[in-house]
């Protein structure tokens, strides 16, 4: 088995390479402490196979003549840690990831092959050396694959549900569900199906869903999604009175906690009105604290959809070019009302108050008073 | 044996009731919670003292039973006495009177908090807004109170005495918590959200507070000070307030400090109404230097009697003694005084401007602050000489 020094050197490799792969993680890969840490694991490694090789100094001819005649079976590291040696080269040159795949083929190569290697010259039963095999990396290799099963399944999946509309998703998951559960009833109901259907039936749905999922990727995004990324839909707002198609759509129109509401505003019969807490009466002004949130509910008693805007100045966007800084809500149906959050650092230049109006509603603002 | 642990018994009783009462006649208590100066303040006392009597009645037996239980049961050799196990009828009883007490507690508790949180009655409104270190107040525009303008301040507040104030409390950057002992319990003030205090004063005078949430290096110099004065001294003091800017005559001291302040003071201390030599009108800009994002207001700054959070008096003992010690007819007109040039403190006012972060801890060390983006936490070291000193000082003496 595994001689002291061994033990040793494999938990500092290990150690170097779990360091490694970290520090390229959430570091830099191509910082100067990544090729220190690289030049660590490759000097341990070798130290490591070193040690094994020679079971530490301390092998007896007992314990290895029987081990030495036996010839080594093939394997399929080799071709793997060249691969990973290519593609750490290539992402070097393109992009990270490919580079971290390179690190972690090389890893495994380093982990797998060694424990091979080792296993093969335990003794000259290769079943034996096979489970004793076995015993030490099959704990590390099924989780490992079953979470790479898992990303893959996730990742094929998402691309076909960002390449296809709304609703035909609805009805692929609908479906997916469905099969699952039906596969899943039929080998509950029927214990004695043979293992070769039910392993067909998982490659065929593997190889099924990763290929969809390839497919998807080929056809690209939705075309909504990809209007709504060229547009900035996600941050554009439409303070007008017009109708914004994405900005607008599905908004929330609820608020479950109101106690820290500087003031609220309500929209009623065409006529714009201010509550502050605190203070008996409607106000035609209020005062909002320089620099500090202040959240304002706005709140539609009116029929048809509104928005509140925040009018607040003027900036320069280049020389003598001035622009309105305008912030506001989304469209609000009747009865229904949303948080408005001004942070205003500046007081207002002289006879150009800050208000509070609703596009489309002449003749109607609350003066935003900044002190 | 028995005599020995008597007397050493008697040295501790009466070491500890004269600490008390040596600690109970401390003259210069203004942060006292048993001297309820407000109705909201008087709510409280008339719950905590009956509370606090009853308590002390309980933990008085409690203590007698097992002082007496220590000294009679002590072990002197003698057999194991009888072992009971369970007595229904004294641990039910036990058990219900203490809740009896507490359920009788709990009814005028609930009545207290209740009470004190009424805002329906409010008169005046007035925003709290805390900041490392110091407060901010600023008075929305109450036509009632001839507030015609909104009025900021910082430091002191001012309120009229016999009103129903409302506090609206919250933060510019981490919690904290507005105390004054005299006039109402604390309240947080929390970031992103409002917390109400209503607070309301019997007599004119000056209540101490303290900002009782920790919050950062200068936690315990966050003072905060509530000025009552009479509905005409108030109305005086907001006159005051809304008064325009006056300029420094030209060719003074105070002119040449005006023009200091402009270059290094109006990044971040707002005066109302002060403008450039071309007309336009001084807006600084605390949130571009500041990590909280906001620096007092300096207008009026010496219609107040501190600052730097209330840590500092404008005055020198001396003024401030004769104004907090003022009878109530005569307090109001010794406060609206103000701050001349024989009051002012000129020591510590001076020693603020020469180098503010070894006056009060701010974590305004230019070389630590990458975490904020190289905004301050609290007035830096500006490196005034002492020449702008004497033009600065002459300068805010005139800010009245």
């Amino acid at each position: 088995m595994f001689t002291p020094g061994s033990k040793y050197l494999i938990a500092i490799t290990g150690l170097s390479a779990f360091s490694l792969a970290m520090y390229m993680l959430l570091v830099h890969p191509s910082a100067l402490g990544a090729v220190a840490l690289i030049g660590l694991v490759a000097a341990t490694s070798l130290l490591t196979g070193i040690t094994l090789f020679t079971r530490d100094g301390h092998a007896t001819e007992d314990q290895t003549s029987a081990a030495i005649v036996d010839t080594p079976t093939s394997s399929m590291w080799p071709l793997v840690g060249a691969a990973g040696f290519a593609l750490v080269l290539v992402g070097t040159i393109t992009t990270p990831i490919v580079f971290i795949f390179g690190i972690v083929a090389i890893l495994a190569t380093l982990v797998e092959w060694t424990v091979q290697a080792w296993s093969e010259r335990s003794s000259a039963d290769v079943a034996y050396n096979a489970s004793i095999r076995e015993r030490i990396l099959n704990p590390i290799e099924y989780p490992v694959l079953a979470a790479i099963g898992v990303a893959v399944i996730i990742f094929s999946f998402s691309r076909v549900m960002l390449a296809i509309s709304k609703d035909a998703g609805a009805i692929i998951f609908i479906v997916a569900a469905s099969a699952i559960s039906l596969v899943g009833l039929l080998i509950s109901v029927r214990p004695q199906l043979k293992k070769g259907i039910v392993q067909t039936i998982a490659v065929l749905a593997a190889v099924g869903l990763v290929g969809a999922g390839i497919a998807s990727m080929g056809f690209g995004l939705r075309e909504d999604l990809v209007v709504a990324a060229e547009e900035d839909h996600y941050s554009h707002q439409e303070c007008g009175a017009e109708k914004s198609d994405h900005f607008d759509k599905g908004v929330s129109e609820t608020i479950s906690a109101t106690s820290g509401a500087d003031a609220t505003i309500e929209l009623v019969d065409g006529k714009l009105t201010a509550q502050v807490q605190g203070i008996e009466g409607l106000q035609d002004s209020i005062t909002v604290r320089r620099s500090n949130p202040s959240n304002i509910i706005f709140r539609n008693k009116d029929a048809g959809e509104f928005r509140l805007a925040a009018n607040l100045g003027k900036k320069q966007i280049a020389d003598g070019v001035m622009e309105d800084v305008v912030t506001c809500t989304q469209l609000i149906s009747e009865g229904s009302e949303q948080w408005l959050t001004l942070t205003i650092n500046k007081p207002a230049v002289s006879g150009e108050p800050y208000t509070l109006s609703v596009p489309g509603l002449e003749g109607q603002s609350i003066v935003v008073v900044v002190p | 044996m028995l005599g020995r642990v008597i007397g050493r018994l008697k040295t501790v009783i009466l070491g500890t009731a004269g600490t008390v009462f040596l600690a109970s006649c401390a003259s210069n208590a203004p942060q006292d919670t048993w001297v309820p100066k407000g109705p909201n303040a008087q709510k409280i006392d008339s719950l905590q003292k009956p509370v606090f009597a009853v308590a002390g009645i309980i933990g008085l037996i409690v203590a007698a039973a097992v002082i007496y239980s220590i000294i009679k049961f002590r072990d002197k050799g003698q057999p194991i006495p009888k072992q009971s196990h369970g007595n229904p009828a004294l641990e039910i009883t036990l058990t219900i009177i203490p809740a009896l007490i507490l359920a009788v507690v709990g009814v005028f508790t609930f009545r207290t908090v209740f009470d004190l949180n009424k805002t329906s009655d409010t008169q005046m409104i007035i925003n709290v807004t805390g900041q490392q270190w110091w407060w901010e107040y600023d008075y929305p525009t109450n036509n009632e109170y001839g507030i015609t303008q909104p009025i900021i301040t910082s430091g002191q507040l001012v309120i009229p005495v016999g009103t129903k104030v409302l506090l609206r409390e919250t933060s510019r950057d981490v919690i904290h918590s507005y105390w004054i002992p005299a006039l109402n319990g604390k309240r947080d003030a929390v970031p992103g959200r409002i917390t109400l205090n209503r607070i309301e004063a019997d007599e004119p005078g000056i209540y101490a507070g303290q900002c009782t949430e920790f919050c950062g290096l200068s936690h315990a110099n966050m003072r905060m000070e509530a000025v009552a004065l009479s509905k005409e001294d108030f109305a005086k003091w907001v006159a005051n307030e809304l008064k325009p800017y006056e300029a420094p005559a030209k060719n003074t001291l105070a002119k040449e400090g005006e023009t200091v302040f402009l270059n290094q003071c109006s990044r971040c201390h707002q005066v109302n109404g002060l403008t450039r030599a071309d007309g336009t009108p001084v807006i600084a800009a605390p949130d571009e230097n500041v990590w909280s994002g906001a620096a007092p207001n300096l207008s009026h700054l010496m219609s107040r009697n501190t600052f730097a959070g209330a840590m500092f008096n404008l005055v020198t003992p001396e003024c401030r003694t004769d104004v907090w010690k003022s009878e109530s007819a005569t307090f109001g007109a010794k406060y609206l005084a103000g701050v001349d040039e024989s009051c002012l403190n000129q020591t510590d006012l001076r020693g603020w401007l020469r180098n503010a972060p070894a006056m009060k801890p701010m974590y305004a060390n230019p070389a630590l602050l990458a975490a904020t983006g190289g905004k301050y936490r609290g007035m830096p070291n500006l490196g005034l000489s002492e020449s702008d000193i004497e033009k600065l000082v002459a300068y805010l003496l005139t800010l009245k």
